[in-house]
């Protein structure tokens, strides 16, 4: 007898194991029914809980929630992995064609498709819908640092560039070593000869200034909000294209010292490749609608970003644009054939 | 001094308000219960938590003690299911289990929980105190280490584990190679360059230590059950009842006091957290006992060790957050997201402009802790009573935990593919007696020890001379050489005396 | 032998991932030792130490005959069809479905196997999704 049930339940886990070769398939193919409005809308944040990714979708999260924009609410949902990479092969296989979803990208995302880290994905491989904001590059060193203003250290840098240690949460090829890269290229120096030391995150890089290991560290303007008042790290240049708005008013951007270099860190969110041009637009409506909002303003400025708006066509063009250059860079640099 | 009681004195004003001392309290439960959650440590407890605090509206020093209470609480929750089931709940209660689950196995499963439950106060409130005390003092000298102070750190971490060599010397050290390849894959972060993901995107980001932690000790335990069961030698256990004792407490006094210093140095540097911490710990408490301990069947220092020094670097770790806005772990990193998304900007600025925040918050880990020792202790007797859960729902129930564990946190069923993965290999090491801590201590301290040592040349454009330039360095490599040396020299030394003796 | 045999298998990994570190390169990078060292030191150590568990094998261990082995392939398959019908059925249908056929694998009745199956999934369900906000799938049921 109690062999027998022992058979039988035998028997049932191997349905259960046949049902699991089956049933992944069949499920694949129930993609969302589309009617006007996004039936169960998801954000993306292709990181863990509590990065900048999920930042970017808090601020849509909220600012469709406090607006009313759409009907359900949005739920955010994690999909770390290679910066990224893992949340676009994924909108790029299975769920290509989802329309209820938007992934949260940044910079950093379209830098990594330019240089080819996606492997064989693409710019191409997905609908750009709109920005949620952007932050820019800012050269900080420490209060008390021999480089009293951005030209006294492009002139050391063009006396040795050797000779001084540059340190930042990326690695090399990364948005923060690119930064410097770009003015080295604008003062006529080669990036190879950068002394550049790739730290596990902004945290640990600006404890490396602090500490003194580091002279100079490319950063963002928005994590140095916090440092300003305090006088123990300096700003010496923002990389926007022009001056920003206060507490940084007093900042010089590098272009109007001579040094033409512009980085922003735009943050927005993208479709998958194949979905249908109602789901997508609905989308791009939204967020227009949400762009003309007071509330809209006051979130990005809490998450620490500065406004940039673009959506549809527009952001497709900013985007296509911003890989040319980035590949150009990158090939320049050597870092791609 | 007096202005900092003052000061504190404030805080605890702050803290004391019947609403944020509910909070902390909730806090400090709801922390448990996720810690105790394989898999779901601080940092997701936090992250998880942190909308459902923000989209409350709570005034910014009450979300932040309703923070750091869930961190606190997850920092304890953690040792439940290592104790228990040979589990841990997070990465800093990997040291956890190599003395708390044998106790356990021997029917002393409430000792160890309450044990390890002062303990915990005990490296908590340590840290507190400490923090309170020499904070900004603390702080300056977390920022002095650069990556070659972290290279003599690791060095010094690997002397003081080399005591946790097994029977078989050549399993540890395989055992550790493992574990450094393990950590060895995904995107470089000095290059950029990917190493071992063969283009798989899910290997990008290399292989989550959780994910590690999980699959080598849940799933290969689990399996292990299954092989007792269908062999009929596990033993089902009576309801225990056992405490720890004063006895207990005074045997491991000493050891407390080192651990929590310890652990709260290691979690004040940043990079280096509660595993590093309870690795340490339990390191040194194993060669300063040489024979007279029996770590690795239930020695309770090996149990107060890590539960105390992991708390302490959780204390440790919020020191350069709040002095000078600098994250020193991945916790501390949101909580920090937390302060900016309430307006507050963190560093030295901190304590002058928004002292209720600061000063809140630090009495409001004073408090937490004293709330976690009262929550957990009449608790023990509940948790213990896990054991008595017949195996053939025990196992099942196990496996549910490692998939919610592995899961949640990341929502990528590609992981669930690598936890079982990993839980068979686990499993197949145990069967030929390797020692699964060394595997995950190469995880953790490899990639420390690879990517700061090529941090540091670099800096030095490839001079190997800036690894011995500071005193810290100097100071850490000779502990180091102490440390391996010392128990060889004092047992020589004891030989010669007893030789000495009997020439006469 | 097993020790051998587990040994030899090591020094193929070493091998093959020793392989795999002779190609890695850094388009340029700017400290000596780059991302190749590393990974080369360790398989020729990882090549050394299996060279050396091979030549000092421990006993064999105890593998409890085929029972034991049929139990542990039997839970092991049950595993890994929950972790393939995890996200497609969601957290209730799959946890109620992989507890009650383990439970009543490991010698519960169908009774108790069923309601503990469910209660696992429904609990589960209600203990993540609610309470602790984890984010665990819903799968196939509405929710």
């Amino acid at each position: 007898m109690r062999s027998y049930a022992r058979i039988l339940s035998t028997f049932a886990l191997s349905t259960l194991g046949a049902l699991s070769i089956v049933l992944p398939t069949t499920s694949m193919l129930s993609t969302s029914v589309w009617a006007g409005q996004p039936e169960k809308p998801e954000c993306v944040a292709p990181a863990k809980p509590g990065g900048g990714f999920d930042l970017t979708c808090r601020i849509a999260l909220t600012t469709f929630d406090v607006t009313k924009t759409l009907t359900n609410p949005m739920r955010v949902t994690y999909l770390p992995g290679g910066v990224g990479a893992v949340a676009y092969n994924q909108f790029n296989s299975v769920r290509t064609s989802d329309g209820n979803a938007i992934v949260a990208f940044s910079t950093g995302s379209i830098l990594n498709i330019a240089e080819g880290k996606w492997g064989e994905w693409t710019e191409k491989d997905a609908r750009w819908v709109a920005t949620a904001g952007t932050d820019y590059g800012a050269i900080v060193v420490r209060g008390d640092s021999p480089y009293k203003t951005f030209q006294d250290l492009m002139d050391a840098w063009k006396k040795n560039p050797s000779s001084i240690v540059v340190g930042a949460g990326g690695s090399v090829g990364g948005q923060d070593w690119m930064k410097v890269a770009l003015l080295f290229r604008k003062a006529g120096l080669d990036p190879r000869k950068m002394r550049y030391v790739a730290f596990e995150g902004g945290g640990d890089a600006m404890a490396n200034l602090l500490g003194g290991s580091i002279q100079v560290m490319p950063g963002d303007v928005g994590e140095m909000r916090s440092h300003l008042e305090t006088g123990e790290m300096r700003v010496l240049a923002v990389l926007s294209p022009e001056r920003l708005p206060a507490p940084f008013g007093s900042i010089p951007t590098a272009k109007e010292q001579g040094y033409d270099v512009e980085w922003g860190i735009v943050r927005g969110f993208y479709m998958g490749k194949h979905v249908s041009d109602e789901a997508y637009n609905t989308y791009v409506e939204a967020f227009r609608k949400i762009f003309a909002t007071p509330e809209f303003r006051r979130i990005q400025e809490e998450q620490g970003l500065f406004p940039l708006e673009k959506s549809g066509d527009e952001l497709t063009a900013y985007i296509h644009d911003q890989t040319a250059q980035m590949r150009a860079l990158a090939k320049d640099a050597g870092l791609i054939q | 001094m007096l202005e900092t009681l003052h000061m504190l004195a404030d805080g605890f004003s702050v803290a004391m308000t019947p609403m944020n001392l509910g909070l902390v309290l909730f806090g400090c439960f709801a922390g448990t219960l996720i810690g105790a959650l394989p898999g779901i440590g601080p940092i997701n407890g936090v992250a998880i938590l942190l909308p459902i605090a923000y989209s409350l509206r709570f005034p910014p020093e009450s979300a932040l003690i309703l923070l750091a209470g869930i961190y606190y609480g997850a920092e304890y929750g953690g040792r439940i299911s290592s104790i228990l089931l040979n589990v841990p709940g997070d990465a800093g209660a990997v040291m956890t289990t190599m003395d708390g689950n044998p106790l356990a196995k021997q029917g002393q499963a409430g000792r160890a929980l309450s044990l390890s439950a002062v303990a915990s106060f005990f490296g908590g409130t340590l840290a507190v105190v400490l923090m309170t005390l020499f904070g900004p003092l603390l702080a300056r000298f977390a920022i002095s280490f650069g990556p070659a102070e972290y290279v003599a750190l690791m060095v010094f971490a690997f002397a003081t584990l080399s005591s946790l060599v097994g029977r078989n010397s050549t399993k540890t050290i395989i055992g550790a190679l493992l574990g450094l390849m393990i950590a060895s894959v995904g995107v470089d972060a000095n290059t950029g360059v990917n190493r071992f993901t063969f283009g798989i995107p899910d290997l990008f980001s290399g292989i989550d230590f959780l994910v590690v932690v999980i699959g080598l000790f849940g799933i290969a335990e689990l399996l292990a059950l299954v092989e007792g069961m269908a062999t009929d030698t596990l033993v089902v256990r009576a309801i225990d009842k056992t405490f720890v004792s004063w006895k207990d407490l005074i045997a491991v006094r000493w050891t407390l006091v080192r651990s929590s210093l310890i652990g709260f140095i290691v979690g004040v540097l940043p990079g280096t957290g509660a595993s590093v911490a309870s690795a340490v710990s339990y390191g040194t408490e194993k060669r300063l006992a040489g024979a007279s301990g029996t770590f690795g069947q239930g020695d309770i220092r090996g149990l107060a060790a890590p539960e105390s020094a992991n708390n302490a670097s959780a204390g440790g770790a919020m020191v350069p957050m709040l002095t000078l806005g600098i994250p020193g772990s991945g916790t501390t990193a949101i909580l920090l997201g937390a302060l900016l998304m309430f307006n507050v900007q963190p560093g030295p600025m901190l304590f002058s402009q928004h002292p209720e925040i600061a000063w809140g918050l630090i009495a409001s880990m004073y408090i937490g802790n004293i709330a976690l020792l009262v929550i957990n202790l009449p608790l023990v007797g509940l948790f213990a009573r896990m054991l008595t859960i017949p195996h053939k729902y025990l196992i099942p129930v196990i496996a549910v935990l490692t998939f919610i564990g592995t899961y949640s946190v990341v929502g990528n069923s590609f992981d669930l593919f690598m936890m079982l993965g990993l839980g068979v290999f686990g499993w197949f090491l145990r069967k030929l007696d390797f020692s699964l801590a060394p595997v995950i201590l190469g995880v953790v301290l490899g990639g420390l020890f690879e990517d700061n040592l090529r941090r540091a040349l670099s800096m030095s454009g490839g001079d190997w001379t800036i690894l011995f330039e500071s005193v810290s360095s100097l100071a850490l490599y000779a502990i180091a050489i102490a440390v391996l040396f010392l128990p060889l020299l004092m047992s020589r030394r004891q030989k010669r005396q007893a030789s000495d003796l009997g020439e006469e | 032998m097993i020790d051998r045999i587990f040994a030899a298998a090591l020094f193929l990994l070493a091998l093959g991932y020793g392989c795999v570190a002779l190609t890695l390169h850094a388009p340029f990078q700017y400290d000596p030792l780059g991302p190749e060292t590393w990974p080369r030191l360790l398989a020729l150590a990882l090549a050394v130490a299996s060279v050396a568990m091979a030549r000092r094998p421990d006993s064999d261990p105890d593998w409890h005959g085929a029972t034991a082995i049929r139990s542990l392939l039997t839970i092991g398959s049950a595993l890994l069809a929950y972790a393939i019908l995890f996200e497609p059925l969601g957290f209730i249908l799959s946890t109620a479905l992989f507890c009650t056929l383990t439970a009543r694998y490991l010698g519960a009745d169908w009774l108790r196997s069923a309601l503990f199956g469910v209660g696992m999934g429904v609990g589960g369900y209600a203990l993540c999704a609610w309470i602790l906000a984890l984010n665990v799938p819903a799968g196939l049921l509405p929710l």
